[in-house]
Parts: C-alpha cells; structure tokens; sequence
C-alpha cells in the first residue's frame, strides 16, 4: 500500500486538495497522510514560543478539521503537524513516508504575487525528489 | 524538528500532544551560527538608524562629550542585559518584560511593563517613518520634496503600511542577506568615519572641523544633568541589543555562544557608535550636528563623501530603519499575542493568519496605531514628533529597568549561594535597573519645565515629552483596569520565586500556572 501525502493549512484549495488525495489513493488503494507544517516567521527577539504555540493550536484545530472532513468522504488519514515551513514539512513526511506522491492545493493567484507571497506549491517543485500534484483552487 | 513531529492515529480525536514545555518548546535547535547571533543582536539595534536619529540630539544635550556618553550609557544595559539572559533560563518562552515581570513581580507590574513596550514601539515607527520617509527623497536627491512635511509624512506612512503587510505575509530575508546588509551597513560607516577624519587631519573638512581629543571619551567632564539627559537617549541607542541574550535557546552550542556573541555584538556596536561620533563631530563640529538633529547623516554624507558616493551611507540608514522595522514590528505583535494568550488583552490579538501564520491582528494594529500616531502628531507639530524621542527614552528605561529589578527579585533566594550568582544574577541587573530608573526620575524632574522640550512648547504646564509619558502610562492603567474587569483570571496570578539551586540545575521549577489560553475559544 502506497503512501499519499498532502498539504493542508484549512483553506479552501487545501480542502480541494485532501478531496483529490482521498479521490487517488481509493483509486490506488493507498493511504492518505494529512500535514501541517508550522514554523514561525522571524527569529527577531521575544515570545516565539507563543507565537509558535499559536501557530501550533491552529495546526492542530485544521488537522482536527481534515479528519472530519476524510471522515466525511469514509475515509481514515494519519495526521502530522511538523515544525517546520510547510514545503520542508511535507518534503519532510513524503520522504519518511516514501510517498507515492505529494498533493497541494494552489491559492490560483498570478505567478507575481505567489512570488512575493510565497507559494508552497512552486517550492515543493524545487525541494521535492517525487511527483507534485497541484489542485487548483476551483477544482 | 523532527521530535516535535507527532502523528496521532486517525482514531485518536484529542488534539495532538505538544512537546514537554520544559526548555524544549519545539524552537529550531541550532537554528542559529555564532554570526547569525552577532547578526540579530546588531541589527536589531539597528546602527545606522540610530545613530542618524539620535547623535544630533545627544551632541545638544552634552556638546563634545557624545562619545563618553555612549560609552557609559552601555553600562546599565550591559548589566540587565544579564538579566534577560538568566530570566530567559527560568522562562524559557523568549518571553521579553511581559512574561517576566509578570512572572516575577506580579501580574499588574507585567502588564505595564508590556504595555509600555508596544507603546514605545509605536512611537519609534513613527520616528522610523520620518527618518525612512526624509531618506527616501534624501537618495534621489530630491531636496524639494525632503523640507516638504506633507510629502515626508506620504511616503513615511507608505513605509509603515508596506512594512505591516511585509510582516503579515511573513517575508524574511534569508540571514544570509541579512549578514551581507548588515556587513554593508557597518562598512559604510566605518568608511565614513575614515574618510571624515581623513579630512579633518588633511584640513579639507571646512571651517568648523575640530580635531579629536581623547577628552571626548572622558565621562568625568560630564555634569550630572547633562550625564542624565544625554545617557537617556543614549538608552534609546542601544535598544534592541538586549534580544542577544534571548535568542540562546535556538542558538549553535548553547552554552558558550550566546555569551560570545553578545560580546562580539557589543564591541562592535560600542566601537561603531563611539568612532561614528567621533569622526562626526570632528568632521562638522557640534553646531552642525545640532541643526542637523533629525538626520544627522545625511547632510554629512554629502560633505564628507561627495556625489555621488554620499549615496551610500543614506541607502544604509534606509536598510538599517527596514531591519529595525523587522525588528520592532515583529516582536511588539508577538508581545500582544503573548498577552492576549495569557488573557491580558483581548483574545482577538492572540490570533494568527490561517496561511501565513504570523500574528497579524496584533500586527495589523500596531501599523494602525503607528500611522495614527504619526499623522497625528505631525499635523500638531514636527516638534513633537522629536519630543516624542525624548518620552521614548523615558518608556524603554522603564521597562528595561523593571527587567532588571524582576530578574533580582525572582532569583532572590539563588544570590547567595555563589559569588558569580551573587554578582551576575543579583547586582548587576538590580544596579542597571537602579541606574535607569535614576535615569528615569531625574528626566522626567527636568522634562517637567517645558523649556527643556525640543518644541518648548507648555502643555498643561509641564513639557510635551512628560506629557506624553504620563498620558501613555495613565491610558495603559485604564486600559489595563478594563481587561481586568473584564477578564480577571490573568490579573489572579501571584508572583513566583526561583527556587534555590535552579540555576545550578539542583531544584526545578514549580508548574507555571496555566492561564487556559487554548480553551477551545482561541484560533
């Protein structure tokens, strides 16, 4: 039984993203893994750790989210919240997983503002050693 | 890290374990080199900024002593400095005045304390947006548009906005590029400190170049009251550097390189400010320096390098106030978030974005409250923009000295069992404490006569810059006095006490008590 991993952070697209893993691994027979990768922004001076417990509670409070919503679909996922920036997260459990694939949902905005903004799913094309399946937002 | 990597099975409903909160909060170990600490310590205080804002002001408070200033305005620093690193061991948050204060005077005293942080923070954006604003015009040469207050005042709020948003989205440069600025910014410096006092020996520095004299470094010159006024905005000078002491949990072998780099830190700040000034007085004399209070730099630039080299150093001024930009705005949102996770402020400021992760409610307000701050005060005068300098430096000793006095008060039972203990954990921060809120009180006696104030201005009697003190400080009781109404559980805390033998690693610490911040009512 292969393994598909997928980036999750409660947005719409990554809802549309863990839709079309669900989708692919009942067609293949795989499992489904939720991440959610969390580091803070910015190492600059105090309180990190309750930046970071925040960004942790959210975490946990979308996993939470995406169980519901595979259990929904009658399916189980294993869920894992990784301290680190969502790219090198997701790079990070499809390697110890040894997925078959890595699926992301993408926000669909102009290649200039994902630029600036940073995108996770052009990111993960560079650091990725598998293949990217990318869902766009109104998929 | 991978350790904090949990994978509950799909059966398993409870919300994921969190890592044990003792030390390991799940921070990047080794996220940080021995440079890259240098690096946050330096650039936080931003040099460049600092100077261009502050040197004038110091030369108008001591004449030709600005260099002993400097040089002895880091001693109270430098001692509760060593207060936030043995706070930061006991409370491992990277907490900064609000958490420790909290923790070790009580909940009312934290409060204030991180009160008057955001409160200082904000009055330095706007002075941050004044100096980016007039640099901006300063680098395209575009000297109309510099004297005009309305056109400072456009492109100083654009600067906030566009510094918010750049925060809210997260966006950092690589600490890699963040060492070649920086690397930039002190070369420039240095470089015009050479050249200036090139000049000066060569006798082309123009008629008011004084050569140096070693007497400018010689505190005993100084009276009392100029050692007060001019040591106070000199605090303002070296704030920022104290955020060395608490990046050592994620910091490359923890136990020795924090310490070095807060030296390295130190000494190249130190020498950056104490040579700057010199070069700079000799270079112009003290009469410049002060008609040229607001930007001090780049009308010696222009002197001193000639077109168009000048454009160097205003360029790093601009990338010193974006790091200090970074480097207020970042902290002062994560200080509300803290309080408002710990039930001190509003449960909405403890909030993060769902994509980007940072904290932006808190963040989005304090570009709020800086643009309002700045405007405001722009359209009263431009003189009490500058006033609002002054008061900045009366907030920071604040809570900085209260951080000293808490590391004491917290640790009291550990200061007798060894000398260093005694010294390094009680003395020192108790002594810097001690000092700025001497600092503190005898400004605050001489800004009571309004003609001591930069506008000279009389508001109700007494100078602009008390003024805008105290009103912060009552407004920050009131406000306090509302949340306590309204949510009483934070303001129940009762202070804590390190127990004897805990920096020695002998006795743990008690439970802190958890103020329910993941009550399922957050995020």
């Amino acid at each position: 039984m292969g393994q598909i991993v997928v980036g999750y952070d409660g947005s719409d697209c990554s809802r549309n993203a863990l839709a079309e893993a669900l989708r692919t691994a009942d067609a293949l027979g795989d499992g489904v893994t939720v991440v959610f990768g969390y580091a803070p922004p910015g190492l600059w001076g105090g309180e990190i750790a309750e930046h970071e417990e925040a960004i942790e509670e959210r975490g946990q409070k979308v996993l939470t989210e995406a169980k519901h919503q595979a259990e929904a679909a009658g399916a189980t996922v294993e869920l894992e919240l990784v301290a680190k920036k969502a790219p090198e997260a997701i790079v990070e459990v499809s390697d110890k997983r040894e997925a078959r694939m890595i699926v992301v949902g993408s926000y669909g905005e102009a290649p200039l503002k994902g630029m600036i903004i940073g995108s996770t799913p052009y990111k993960l094309l560079h650091l990725s050693q598998r293949p990217v399946l990318v869902v766009p937002t109104d998929a | 890290m991978e350790s904090s990597a949990v994978q509950p099975t799909s059966a398993s409903a409870p919300p994921v374990p969190r890592a044990p909160s003792s030390g390991d909060k799940g921070l990047k170990k080794n996220a940080i080199g021995f440079v890259s600490s240098v690096v946050i310590g330096v650039a936080s205080t931003a040099p460049g900024y600092s100077l261009a804002a502050t040197l004038g002001f110091i030369a108008a408070a001591v004449a030709l002593q600005a260099p002993a200033i400097l040089l002895i305005s880091f001693v109270p620093m430098f001692l509760v400095a060593a207060g936030y690193y043995y706070m930061n061991k006991a409370d491992p948050d990277c907490g900064t005045s609000f958490s420790w204060v909290t923790k070790a005077m009580g909940p009312q005293l934290g409060w204030i304390a991180g009160w008057t942080i955001v409160v200082a923070d904000v009055i330095v954006m706007a002075n941050l947006a004044q100096i980016a604003g007039l640099y901006t015009f300063e680098l395209f040469g575009w000297t109309a548009a510099a004297e005009s207050t309305a056109a400072v005042t456009a492109v100083g709020v654009i600067w906030i906005a566009i510094m918010t948003t750049i925060v809210v989205i997260g966006i950092e440069l690589s600490a890699r590029t963040q060492v070649g600025l920086l690397a930039a910014e002190i070369f420039t410096l240095a470089l015009f400190a050479i050249v200036a006092l090139i000049k000066v020996y060569s006798g082309d520095a123009g008629p008011d170049a004084i050569h140096p004299s070693l007497s400018w470094i010689n505190p005993f010159s100084l009276s009392p009251s100029e050692i007060s006024a001019g040591m106070l905005l000199a605090v303002f000078i070296y704030w920022g550097w104290d955020t060395t002491a608490t990046v050592n949990e994620e910091t490359e072998n923890p136990d020795e390189a924090p310490g070095k780099a807060t030296v390295a830190s130190t000494v190249i700040l130190l020498g950056i400010y104490v040579i700057v000034a010199f070069a700079a007085q000799a270079y112009a004399g003290v009469d410049q320096l002060i008609a040229n209070q607001e930007d001090v730099l780049s009308s010696l630039g222009t002197e001193v390098f000639g077109s168009p080299l000048d454009k160097i150093l205003i360029i790093a001024v601009l990338t010193s106030a974006a790091a200090s930009t970074q480097t207020t705005i970042l902290p002062t949102a994560r200080t509300t978030l803290s309080m408002a996770r710990s039930n001190a402020m509003p449960h909405s400021l403890g909030k993060v974005h769902p994509r980007f992760l940072t904290p932006h409610v808190s963040t989005i307000w304090m570009g709020i409250a800086s643009i309002l701050w700045y405007v405001g005060l722009t359209l009263v005068s431009e003189d009490i923009l500058f006033d609002s300098l002054a008061a900045l430096g009366l907030m920071i000793a604040f809570y900085i000295g209260l951080t000293g006095f808490a590391c004491t008060i917290y640790y009291r039972r550990e200061l007798t069992r060894s000398v260093k203990n005694f010294f390094f954990v009680g003395a020192g921060p108790f002594i810097g404490g001690v000092i700025l809120f001497y600092l503190l009180i005898k400004n605050a006696i001489e800004l009571s006569d309004p003609a001591n104030s930069e506008s000279g201005n009389s508001w109700l009697g007494i100078g602009p810059p008390l003024l805008i003190a105290a009103f912060f400080l009552v407004l920050g009781v009131l406000l306090m006095v509302v949340q306590w109404r309204k949510v009483p559980a934070f303001f129940k805390r009762r202070p804590e006490v390190a127990p004897a033998g805990f920096l020695e690693g002998e006795a743990d610490l008690e439970p802190v008590p958890i103020a329910q911040s993941g009550d399922g009512k957050g995020a």
